[in-house]
Formats: C-alpha cells, sequence, structure tokens
C-alpha cells in the first residue's frame, strides 16, 4: 500500500525528449505552464492540447502513464469544476436551486478551469517522466545559480533533493518494517475512532524519526569523510551541455510563447479575428 | 615507512547523564595514550567488542575526530592541522558500518563520483576514475542502477568504489561486514584483501570478527580505550585466554587446538585455519 | 500447540513485471517445545516464510494451522495468533518508542487489554527473562547498549506470553558478549520456561550449538530438514546453497579423506575436542 506513493517518476525510454537538457525542459516547462493562464479561448485550448499530445508522442511515454498522475488528483479536479460551476457569476441561468444558480458562464468557466489542471498536471508529469531525478535537481541548481547572488542556496538546494529522493525507498522499506514489528506486538491501526487512529500511529513515527536522524547524523558523517565542504571549487562528472535540439527546442517554445500572447492580444483587442 | 603514526593518542568527551538529582556531567575517555604505527602496504585489522574504542580509533584516522592529546599523523600530516584536512581525508578514505547510510546519490555511478567531485576533479577525469573503481570492484554492469535496489554486499562495494575514486593511499573500513549476510561478507573480504595486494593500498579494517582478521598482516586488539595487544594473527590468536577476557572470539579450530593443548597434546599453538589443523594433525601422527 | 504448514505458497506483487515466488508449496510441522534453526541465504524465503506464521502477511495459497485450525479463519483471533507466536524481526531494537524500558515492553500487554495486575506481571518476568534488572525500568530505552537495546525489544515480544518465539537473527550486529548473552538468554526460554524456539541464523556455528532441528530454505523450498548432525553431513549440498557447515566439521572432512578413521558427523567445538583427543591418543598407546 505504502509502495504505491510515486515521486518523480521516471519512465526509461530514448526519445528526443528525454535526450533534451534538463535546464531547457524545465525552462520549457514553465513556460507551458504560464502559457496556460495566458491563453483564453476554447480554440486556443484546443491547439495547446494538440500541441501537447504532439509532444507527449514523440517522448515515447505512453498516454495510460500520463493520465495515471491524472487518478490521484480527479477529486481536486471535480472539486474545482463543482466550485466554478456554481459560483461564477453569471447572466445566462440555464437552472436555479435555491442559492445555486448554474449559469452558462459558470459550466464555460469549470471547463476551462479543468482543462487548465489537467493540462498543467500532464504537462509538468512529462516534465518528470522523461528527466532522471539527478538531471532534474543538477538542472535546478544550474538555473537558481544566478539567484545565490541573492541569497538563494541552489547548490544546498539540489543537494537536499538528492539526498530525499535516495533515502525514499529507504525509509519506506523501514516504515513497512516498524509497522509489522509493531502488528507483532499487538498494535492495530485499522479499529477506533480519529484520536484513537493518530495515537496509534505514534509507535511508527517515533522510530521512524530516530532511524531517519541517525541515518542523517552517518550520512553526514561519510559525506565529510569523502571531502564534501558545499559547492566551493566543487566540479561535476557531468557537465550540462546544450546542444543543437536545445536551441531549436527554445526557438519553438518561444515562438509558442509569441503565439499563444498574440492570441490573448488578439482576442481583447481584435475579436473579430476569433 | 609509516602511513598512520600515533603517539599518546587520547580522546576524551563529555556526556551528560541524567540522574535523579538532575543532570550530571561525565567524562568518558575513549582512547587512553595510544601509540601506534601501520606500515605503508599493510593489511591490519583492530579488533575490539563494541564500545571499546576501535571505532573512534578510526575516526581519528579520516580526522573526522580530532584528538584531545596526543597526536595522529596520516603521511606524516597531523589531524590538527586544519589546512591539510581534505588531504587527509583524501589520503585516508573511510567505508562505513551501514551500507545504506553513506551511498548519497540516486545512481550508482552518481555516488562513486561524489568524493572526486567535491575534489574539484576534472570532469573527464572523474568519468575515467568512475569507470576504474566500478571495474576494481566488479560492478560495472551495476553503474546506471539505484543504489537502493542493491544488496548489502554490493552497497559495500560501492561505497569502497567511492572511496577507490578519490585515489586514497590508505582505506580505512569501521565493521563493514557487520551488517550483511555470508554472501555479502565473503564479496567484501575479497575486495579488500585483492585491493591490498593488487593495488597496494594500505587497509585498516575495523572488526570483531576473528576470521576476518586472522586473514590480516597486522593484528591489533583495543579494550576498553587501551590498545592492549599488537602482532601477527599467529602471535594474536594463540592466546585464546586472553582474548576471550577482552569478549573476543578465536576461530573454532583454534580453539580446538588450545583444548587439545590443555590435556597435554602437542599441537603448535597458533592453528588458525582448517587446513593448517588437517596438518599439523597429519604431521602429529606421522612423527609418532 | 503445534504449528502445521501445508502447501504454503506466496508470491509477491502477483501478476506484475516484479512478480517474485517467496515461497513455494512449503510443508513443515513445528511441534511443541522444539528448538529450530531457520537457515538459508538472503532470498530463500525464511523471512516470508516466519511472517506468515504469525499472520503478518497473508497466503498467495495453502495454509497454516494453529492446533489444527487455520489462522486466518477468524480474523478477530489474529491477535491472539499473535500473542501465542512471538516474532522479534531483525534488529528489534529499532522498534523502540517510549520513554521508558518499562513502558516500552508494556506496549503488546497493553495492546492485549490485559489488566494493570497482568501487565505488571508479565512485564517484569519478560525483563527478568532477558536479564534486565529492575533498578533500570525507568531508564529511557535510548541510552542503553546495543545488546541491551536489542534485549530489551525481545522482552517486549515475550511479555505477551508467546509459546513460540521466533526470532529472525537476533545476534546481527552484536560482538561477541552481546551474541553470547542474548544465546544464553534464548537458550533459558526454552529449557527453563518451554518456549518453542524458532532462529533464523547465518551463522552455522550458533545453531550446531543450541538447536534440536535445523529446516534450510532454498528458492522458496524447505529444502532440506533434519538434526543438525544430519544436515551438516551433506556439507557440499549446503554449500551449493550459498551456505556451510562449522568451520571444524571441514577438519574432519578433510581427514577422512586422508584416509584416517574418524567420525564425519563432529560440528560443535567440545565434540571436535573430543574426537581428536581419540584420534591423537590411539597412536600414542
Amino acid at each position: 500500500m505504502i509502495r504505491d506513493i510515486t515521486i518523480g517518476q521516471y519512465y526509461p525510454t530514448s526519445s528526443v525528449i528525454h535526450q533534451l537538457d534538463a535546464r531547457v525542459k524545465i525552462i520549457v516547462t514553465f513556460l507551458f505552464i504560464v502559457s496556460l493562464f495566458v491563453v483564453n479561448t476554447l480554440m486556443g485550448y484546443v491547439l495547446v492540447t494538440a500541441l501537447l499530445g504532439a509532444v507527449i508522442k514523440i517522448s515515447k511515454v505512453p498516454l495510460k502513464f500520463m493520465l495515471r498522475g491524472l487518478k490521484s488528483i480527479m477529486i481536486i479536479i471535480i472539486f474545482t469544476a463543482i466550485i466554478n460551476l456554481f459560483l461564477t457569476r453569471g447572466e445566462d441561468v440555464i437552472w436555479q436551486f435555491g442559492f445555486l444558480k448554474l449559469t452558462k458562464e459558470g459550466i464555460y468557466m469549470a471547463i476551462k478551469m479543468c482543462v487548465r489542471l489537467v493540462l498543467l498536471i500532464v504537462g509538468s508529469s512529462l516534465l518528470t517522466l522523461t528527466t532522471t531525478p539527478i538531471q532534474l535537481t543538477d538542472g535546478i541548481e544550474y538555473i537558481l545559480k544566478p539567484l545565490k547572488k541573492i541569497g538563494v542556496p541552489a547548490h544546498e538546494i539540489a543537494m537536499m533533493m538528492t539526498i530525499a529522493l535516495r533515502f525514499i525507498p529507504t525509509l519506506l522499506d523501514e516504515t513497512d518494517k516498524i509497522i509489522k514489528a509493531q502488528q507483532a506486538r499487538g498494535a492495530d491501526f485499522d479499529t477506533g475512532n480519529l484520536l484513537q487512529k493518530a495515537k496509534s500511529m505514534i509507535p511508527i513515527l517515533v522510530p521512524l524519526f530516530i532511524s531517519a536522524f541517525r541515518r542523517a547524523e552517518e550520512l553526514a558523517m561519510a559525506m565529510e569523510a569523502r571531502c564534501y565542504h558545499g559547492d566551493e571549487h566543487r566540479t561535476r562528472m557531468n557537465v550540462m551541455c546544450l546542444q543543437k535540439r536545445d536551441y531549436t527546442a527554445m526557438i519553438f517554445v518561444l515562438v509558442y510563447c509569441g503565439f499563444t500572447v498574440g492570441l490573448r492580444v488578439a482576442e481583447r483587442y481584435l475579436p473579430f479575428l476569433i | 615507512m609509516n602511513m598512520v603514526k600515533a603517539e599518546g593518542l587520547t580522546y576524551s568527551y563529555t556526556k551528560i547523564l541524567e540522574t535523579d538529582h538532575g543532570t550530571e556531567e561525565q567524562t568518558v575517555t575513549a582512547l587512553k595514550q595510544v601509540d601506534i604505527q601501520i606500515n605503508k602496504g599493510d593489511f591490519v585489522a583492530v579488533l575490539g567488542h563494541n564500545g571499546s574504542g576501535k571505532s573512534t580509533f578510526a575516526k581519528h584516522i579520516n580526522a573526522l575526530l580530532q584528538p584531545t592529546e596526543g597526536t595522529i599523523w596520516v603521511e606524516n600530516m597531523d589531524t590538527k592541522n586544519d589546512e591539510l584536512l581534505w588531504e587527509i581525508r583524501q589520503t585516508a578514505g573511510m567505508v562505513f558500518q551501514n551500507p545504506d547510510n553513506q551511498l548519497v546519490a540516486t545512481v550508482v555511478e552518481e555516488d562513486i563520483a561524489f568524493g572526486p567531485e567535491n575534489m574539484g576533479v576534472e570532469p573527464k577525469e572523474i568519468r575515467k576514475r568512475v569507470d576504474e573503481a566500478l571495474a576494481t570492484v566488479g560492478m560495472s554492469e551495476y553503474a546506471k542502477h539505484a543504489p537502493a535496489k542493491l544488496s548489502g554486499g554490493q552497497k559495500q562495494r560501492i561505497a569502497i568504489a567511492g572511496v577507490l575514486a578519490m585515489k586514497p593511499k590508505c582505506i580505512v573500513l569501521d565493521e563493514p561486514t557487520a551488517m550483511l549476510d555470508p554472501v555479502g561478507r565473503r564479496e567484501v573480504m575479497e575486495t579488500i584483501e585483492r585491493l591490498n595486494k593488487e593495488e597496494g593500498i594500505t587497509m585498516i579494517l575495523i572488526t570483531h570478527y576473528m576470521d576476518e582478521a586472522v586473514r590480516a598482516d597486522k593484528v591489533y586488539v583495543i579494550d576498553d580505550g587501551d590498545l592492549v595487544m599488537e602482532g601477527t594473527p599467529k602471535e594474536i590468536f594463540s592466546q585464546v585466554e586472553r582474548l576471550q577476557a577482552y569478549g573476543l572470539d578465536v576461530p573454532q579450530v583454534t580453539e580446538v587446538t588450545y583444548l587439545l593443548r590443555k590435556e597435554g597434546i602437542d599441537l603448535p599453538e597458533d592453528i588458525l585455519t582448517t587446513e593448517e589443523m588437517v596438518g599439523a594433525i597429519c604431521q602429529y601422527k606421522s612423527t609418532i | 500447540m503445534s504449528i502445521q504448514i501445508n502447501h504454503l505458497t506466496h508470491i509477491y506483487n502477483p501478476n506484475t513485471a516484479f512478480e517474485k515466488v517467496a515461497l513455494d508449496d512449503v510443508n513443515l510441522e513445528i511441534k511443541k517445545g522444539e528448538f529450530i534453526g531457520l537457515i538459508g541465504h538472503t532470498g530463500s524465503g525464511k523471512s516470508t516464510l516466519i511472517q506468515h506464521l504469525n499472520g503478518i502477511i497473508s497466503p498467495t495459497s495453502g495454509e497454516i494451522l494453529l492446533d489444527g485450525e487455520n489462522i486466518h479463519k477468524d480474523k478477530t483471533k489474529l491477535k491472539e495468533v499473535r500473542r501465542r507466536i512471538g516474532l522479534a524481526f531483525q534488529y528489534p531494537e529499532y522498534q523502540l518508542f517510549e520513554m521508558s524500558i518499562y513502558k516500552d515492553v508494556a506496549f503488546g500487554p497493553t495492546n492485549l487489554k490485559w489488566t494493570e495486575e497482568e501487565i505488571h506481571k508479565s512485564v517484569v518476568n519478560a525483563l527478568e527473562m532477558v536479564g534486565i534488572p529492575e533498578s533500570m525500568y525507568d531508564k529511557s530505552p535510548f541510552e542503553l547498549s546495543g545488546g541491551q537495546k536489542r534485549r530489551v525489544a525481545i522482552a517486549g515480544v515475550l511479555a505477551m506470553n508467546p509459546e513460540v518465539l521466533i526470532l529472525d537473527e537476533p545476534t546481527a550486529g552484536l560482538d561477541p558478549k552481546g551474541r553470547d548473552e542474548i544465546l544464553a538468554a534464548i537458550k533459558e526460554l526454552h529449557d527453563k520456561r518451554g518456549i518453542t524456539v524458532i532462529l533464523v541464523s547465518h551463522s552455522m556455528e550458533d545453531v550446531a550449538k543450541l538447536v534440536d532441528r535445523i529446516i534450510v530454505m532454498h528458492k522458496g523450498k524447505a529444502a532440506m530438514q533434519g538434526t543438525p548432525k544430519e544436515i551438516f553431513a551433506h556439507v557440499k549440498e549446503l554449500e551449493q546453497m550459498g551456505l556451510a557447515a562449522p568451520q571444524v566439521s571441514y577438519v574432519f572432512a578433510a581427514l577422512k579423506q586422508k584416509g584416517y578413521d574418524v567420525p564425519t558427523d563432529i560440528y560443535t567445538i567440545e565434540e571436535a575436542k573430543q574426537a581428536l583427543y581419540t584420534l591423537l591418543k590411539q597412536v600414542k598407546v
């Protein structure tokens, strides 16, 4: 049960998208997310969806894999839809029950928000599915590097992410073991009210925290023994360098951004065109 | 030439005890006036029961701890000299007991690169060292694997490779096999012996397994912070009663020999392996 | 009390790419009062097997009968099954969580909803069995030495008054002294209190010294079972399974091969000394 949690899941296959530089992919994903809020028309979303579909196709990641990520946030999507359906103010009332009003604007808004959310999730999961955790953290470190001048600890953030990813499976195993060990001592995690259930977590959480601290202490010592002293004079085995395909992707995404902004501008000032 | 040399090495720390009358401070001396000289290229075992101070000694070699009294030199570098800290840690690498708690990265080869990266080695050179280190410990095919999926013995070999990539002259292994199964223990011991023989790296193995210590060139016994015995495995393990008093074992054959000698049977007292025992018995029979 | 295991099969992650058959049609019987050694290399299925015995994991197929009754038949009785068959995992000290030794050991009995008086009696009894004196009851378990922590953790299982005690590598990571203390305590539990013990161990020397019967697990099957004499006579088969016999038994195998008239079912130091004494004295006479 506890192993169903997937964080930073990577789908190993070779595609152009997989080969792209992680930094480029992070920036592209960021711009894509921004663009979702720039686009405002139905036609715009159709275009964005088609584009995302094409990129997924190129990435060779099965669509099934993408949609699996959506399942876990289905509740949020439905919740968003309901809120927008009934709480959007509109003139065109289709159906009314008490204070609940279903308007044409509401339906439009609900669809728009859901599409945005789905595209956002699928788009960002495409990033983690095509980029190994280590490339991802390296990419984040590089991108954040300029911010070091204003005190953002770029290297430390990336190092913490790496260590977290490294220890997630270890700690999951450990949790599993502690649960079993306490069950063998007659612990019951399934029955009782909320308070009792929360209390029954103590015999799991205390050993888990103690173990995590012990591991952290030992790891810190092992890192020191291997000459770790922050990112001063530190080199990397894998140097990130941009390839032709990375530049192509950047040009492509800039054109895409220009297009979405253009669409928004056109909608505002030249509505007769759409 | 000395790889490690200690003179009057003493380490004490303050422990806070909770008693009925509140807290109390107590000074614990984990190492007492230890004088030791470890030769370059030797395979050395340091024996002692848990809490004897053997781990504390190991951490001094890597400058993870600094002596409160006395001095320890690693290749003539005083570990109290902060300017030499990184050079000392590069010269004397360290492998720890828990294989899980010393691997940093999510991919094997990235983990091995960690040490050289910290040292600021050129990227191309790191690549070369990583590949070499992986080949040396026989783990090349696992370069892209996640450490979490490996067995205990494999993880320890990766940890050894991680140290190797720093090109050390000496590796200190702090109970590297304590958490492994017999197969893992064998893998790690074979790796240690091979690196000592083929690469000439000084190996300092901290352990409480006597069957590992018998394979060393020299054995040191630490008890309650004191260096109480030093010598070849034969010299050490023939003193069965003394070792048992320090809470240590001897190999089964050594114990049997000891018991037989007590019964007046004149077998050599320094038998450590099955072959030696069989040989000694045949010898004994043929001389009579 | 007897445990009967019939056609026990366990498959992890069935019908996925990670499918793994951990137990494959295992049939075993464990009788009251036995001292059993369970050996096998990592991945042989021994951990999966012992977790089945007290219902922590359920079989894919097959059954486990406790006194003739399937332990999964009545889910409400599972807690009682776990009381009767105590299981101490590997490195059990990592499950300690209470502020004091006493409270931690009382965790099991409290879960069983025993009365204050019953809990007190069983906790004192359990701590006595593992040799933790009363003066230490209020101490934090985290201040203890490695060997002591482990004994407290084992007491936590004993406090539920189990009829069977399963120990998964109770000596892992301990030094010779800590190991001898734990093993002596376990032996006493068996000999004096009549508790059935199943000892999972990698140390053939420890197994040889203590147990009545050995079960060898290999590739999910109970590959061999018998007395230590019977099992250690099969050195070759054991080695093929990634196991070994105690060091002294190799001495006798080698002597036999050289043509000496020695027994080959020797596996403890005491027996070896006697046999060699006889052999070496023989000549002198």
